[in-house]
Formats: C-alpha cells, structure tokens, sequence
C-alpha cells in the first residue's frame, strides 16, 4: 500500500540544498525525505524557520554589493 | 486567471456540499458561478448537460473530447464536481459511471438563462429613479471609499497620518487589522503588514474580493449566514450600473449586509431614500468574465485616475532612475514601497530603483511582476509615446530584467506544500497513480528511479487507488 507524507517541496540550486542538509544535521528538525540533488521535502511547520536560518547563513556567506549613489 | 478568481476558488472549495445546494437555489449565483469561475472546456459539458433529462455515461462524454485532451478533461470534470455542480457517480462493477449535473444547479441556470419563474433572484428595480445619480455620480462616490480605505492602508507607512479626508469606518478599520492587512501594535515597525502591501499592488477587482473574502470570514462569527451572503454577492454582479434597486425583497440579514457594502463603497444608499440601492462598478464587475473584466477594470481605472489629474505619472530612465508627477500621497506611498526616493518637489518626485530597494520590496512579499506591472501601467505618457514611435517596450528592457534578476537572487529556492507518495508495490500501480495525478493536474515532481511522486492536493489520488484496490 502506497503512504502519502504531508510536507513541503522544496525545488533549490545543489549549493542551496547542501546548506538545507547542513542546518537540518544539528537536530534532525527539517527534513523528511532527501530526493535528489535540487529537491527535498521539509515539515510543514519548520519552513519559515528554515527560511530564517537560511537567510542567516547566507547574509554570512554574502559580501554586500557597494551601491554607488549618484542621486 | 487573475488573482481575486483564484482566491474565490479555493474559499469555495472548502464550503460544504449543503452551503452548495443552498447557493444554487439562486439563478444569479448559477450564471455568476458558470460565467466567472468555469474553464471553457468546463462550461461546454456544463451547456451539454443542461438539457439532459437522464444522467450521461462517462464513456459518452469522453467521445467529446479529443483523445489528445484527456488531461484538460480531467481537470475541467474534477472542479465540476468540487463546485458541486455535477455528480459522477461511483465507479462499480455493474453499472458504468455516469456524470449528470445537481438538480439545484440544472434548474437555476436553465432559470436564468431562458428566463421565468418569481424568484427576484437579479434583484429588482425600483422604479422612481432619483434624477442627478448618473453612473459618474457612483464612480466618484465608489471611488473616494476605496481610496479612503487605501489611504487608510499606506497611512501607516506615510508620515502625515491627517490627510484630509476622515478615512474608512470603524468597522473597515477593524476588518482590515483581522485580515492582518495593517497592525496597530507600535512593535514590528507597526502600521501596514506583509499582506497589506501586495493587497495595494493588486488591481481594484482583486482588491475588492479580497476584502470582501476578509468580510465573509469574520461575518460568520457575526450571526450572517455565509450562504445568504454569498448569493447577495453573486446577485450584486448581475446587476446593472446607475440602475437603482429595491431593498424590500432582501432578507434581514442582507438588509444588514448593505451598511458594510456602503462601507466599501459596493453600493451607494441615497440618504433621501433608504429603500433604494445603486450598486457601483465596484460591485457590478464582481462576476463579470476574465476578458470583459479587463475592460471594465481597465474603464475603473480611467476613471480613479481621472480625477487625480493625469493617467500615467512615471517616467523611468535606462540608468533606473525615477521620476513621477504625482502629488498624491497615496501613489508616493506606494512607489516608496519599492523605490529608493531622494528629493520631493511640489508637482513631482525623483527616485532610484535599486538593488536593496527592490530585495526591500520583496521581503514585503511585493513580486517583481506586481512592480513591473505598476510601473507599466501608470507610465508616462511621454514615456509611452517616444516608445511607440521607436518601436520599443514602454518600460526599459535593461530595468525590466534587472529587477526580475533582483528578485530571482533573493528567490532561493521554491517551496510547495503537499504531500509525498512512496512505498508502491510495483511499477504499474506507481505509473498509474503518476500519470493519474498528472492528468488531474496535482503532480508537481516525480522520481521514476525512486517511484515516488509529490502531489499538491490528495484527496481525489486517494479515492483513485483505494478504487484501484478493489479491482
């Protein structure tokens, strides 16, 4: 008999998807299933605080572009 | 499809099938469901079954549809039957299966269609009509309540809160802090919400079911049945403009629904005659069909910007810079939402898109389309001009992309909730359900390798396999 998981999809780049992997190795709170490279299915629940650990490790990551203002 | 239908969708695929049958005792509610809601295909099997005295088998339907077209069957027969306007009965293994439409539903239509019957259920005319209510008259009226409520919405992010006018009632007020459009609270930078800003970027239709949608949710803790409500909404679309209409065949509770709909600006009440209502464009475009809604929201459009002076106010540059004539506080307010603006002239503001900008805007949930669109439609017309005459877009292409880029960098991955199928017995049982789910239109990614598949809705896959099972 097929089972039917309830969660999220979620479609990134293979760069994105190994820091998903990175942060969900701490507890084991994110993921439910690892599909493949660019996709993976998360808990309904955890996704906006994903998203802001996301955001965390990337403002880390990031050097912010210098906009030059000519105003 | 437009926003405002989709969100109208799936707040009437959560009612249930008895709030259906009730909907569709009213001819009006028929015709708006059939004109506004339907897919084409959708709408052919509904005029097929109308005049159908006993139920249809499936194998006879399909004979209709091109073989190549089976997916946009299935898809057009699945929200038939979620709208509960067709019944398809179960598959068994004596019987084939058949497809007939509701009774309530077969009925009203074929009432408002050819016409008959008492059921009041277009409304009715009053007959002495007061003489300065010209359609004019409504759009102005419709118009400063609308825009009293958007006031009210960028209010919270514009400095001068007094802006002349008294704003929204009370109760708008109310309304639009549960849909969590506005905050009152000073934490989280207070005022206006994620959901506030891209309600202000949608186009007035979709603005109007939103709010309207917010309503219905909270009138139900108010004692108003949603069933009465609803079809007071749908019969409102069916009316005509700069037409006045009785209140005495309304019920108690759409009696009371009218003082909010005044509120919004749906309907004018004139003062002088209590038992007469003139619904305004806002609420005669609620139902009207994709392409005559972009008219006639096109013609509300001339007319809001009519007033304010000239239609297209900005002028944006290759080097995304920004020029607007405006003086209206409401559009300034706006254009802050996704610009970076630097000097305030009387008749006329100057600003950059940029990078933080536009990554600003989308951390407010604002899309990089609902920009390009604002911008789009209320180009100057210099701008639309020297454009047509060259041959070019009227926006420039380099801004165009570039802001999309903007978005795409912030757009880290996609995210769809839904449900995931694994763990099938056997490649067929798996191929069937994929190509199943594929052709209801619910399959958002599936993995031969792994036989396993992620769907966006569940129900009808279940019925599907547990239907297999018994094979």
């Amino acid at each position: 008999m097929p089972r039917a998981i309830r969660g999220v999809l979620i479609e990134c780049d293979p760069s994105i998807k190994s820091i998903i992997v990175q942060i969900d190795a701490e507890d084991h709170a994110y993921i439910v299933e690892e599909l493949d490279d660019q996709t993976l299915v998360v808990k309904e629940n955890m996704l906006t605080s994903l998203k802001m650990k996301l955001d965390e490790k990337l403002k880390a990551t990031q050097i912010p572009v210098e906009e030059s203002d000519l105003d | 499809m437009s926003v405002s239908t989709s969100a109208s969708f799936e707040y009437l695929e959560r009612l249930p099938g008895v709030t259906f049958r009730r909907l569709y005792q009213q001819p009006s509610t028929a015709l708006a469901i059939f004109r506004r809601m339907l897919p084409h295909l959708a709408k052919t099997f509904v005029m097929a079954l109308l005049y159908m005295t006993k139920p249809l088998p499936l194998t006879d339907l399909d004979s209709w549809v091109h073989p190549n077209s089976k997916r946009e069957r299935d898809q057009a027969l699945s929200l038939l039957s979620r709208l509960h306007i067709v019944t398809i009965t179960a598959p068994s293994r004596d019987d084939p299966q058949t497809v007939s439409l509701t009774k309530n539903f077969g009925s009203s239509l074929r009432l408002a269609l050819t016409g008959g019957g008492e059921h009041q259920s277009f409304g009715v005319p009053s007959h002495d009509v007061l003489a300065n209510l010209d359609t004019s008259y409504l759009d102005d009226y419709a118009r400063d309540q609308w825009e009293g409520i958007l006031h009210y919405v960028v209010a919270s992010v514009a400095e001068n809160r007094g802006l002349g006018s008294q704003g929204p009632t009370a109760s708008v007020k109310k309304l639009l802090e549960a849909g969590k459009l506005v905050t009152t609270g000073r934490h989280s930078g207070g005022g206006i919400t994620q959901a506030g800003f891209s309600f202000l970027l949608q186009e007035v239709n979709a603005q109007v079911w939103t709010m309207l949608l917010l309503w219905i949710e909270n009138a139900e803790h108010m004692d108003f049945d949603s069933v009465e409500v609803l079809s007071f909404l749908f019969m409102l679309g069916s009316l005509e403009l700069g037409r006045a209409y009785s209140t005495s065949t309304l019920s108690e509770s759409q009696r009371r629904m009218l003082t909010y709909l005044v509120d919004f600006g749906l309907v004018y009440v004139p003062p002088s005659a209590s038992t007469q209502f003139y619904p305004t464009r806002l609420a005669t475009t609620l139902t009207s069909d994709a392409t005559a809604l972009r008219s006639v929201s096109a013609g509300f459009e001339a007319a809001l910007t009519a007033a304010s002076g000239s239609k297209g106010f900005i002028i944006i540059e290759t080097n995304y810079r920004l020029y607007a004539y405006t003086n209206s506080p409401l559009q300034i307010a706006v254009l802050a939402l996704f610009t970076k603006l630097g000097t305030r002239y009387p008749n006329m503001v100057s600003g950059r898109i940029t990078r933080e900008s536009v990554a600003r805007a989308i951390s407010h949930g604002i899309t990089s389309d609902q920009i390009i669109s604002y911008l789009g439609t209320h180009a100057h017309p210099q701008l639309v001009k020297t454009s047509s005459a060259n041959g070019n877009p009227v926006l420039p292409p380099t801004v165009v992309d570039q802001i999309r880029l903007w978005q795409i960098e912030n757009e880290r991955m996609k995210a769809t909730p839904g449900f995931l199928f694994r763990d099938f017995e056997n490649l067929k049982e798996y191929e069937a359900c994929v190509r199943y789910a594929d052709e209801i239109g619910v399959l958002t990614w599936k993995s031969d390798a792994k036989r396993m598949f992620f769907v966006t809705r569940h129900e009808q896959l279940r019925d599907y396999i547990k239907s297999r099972k018994t094979k």
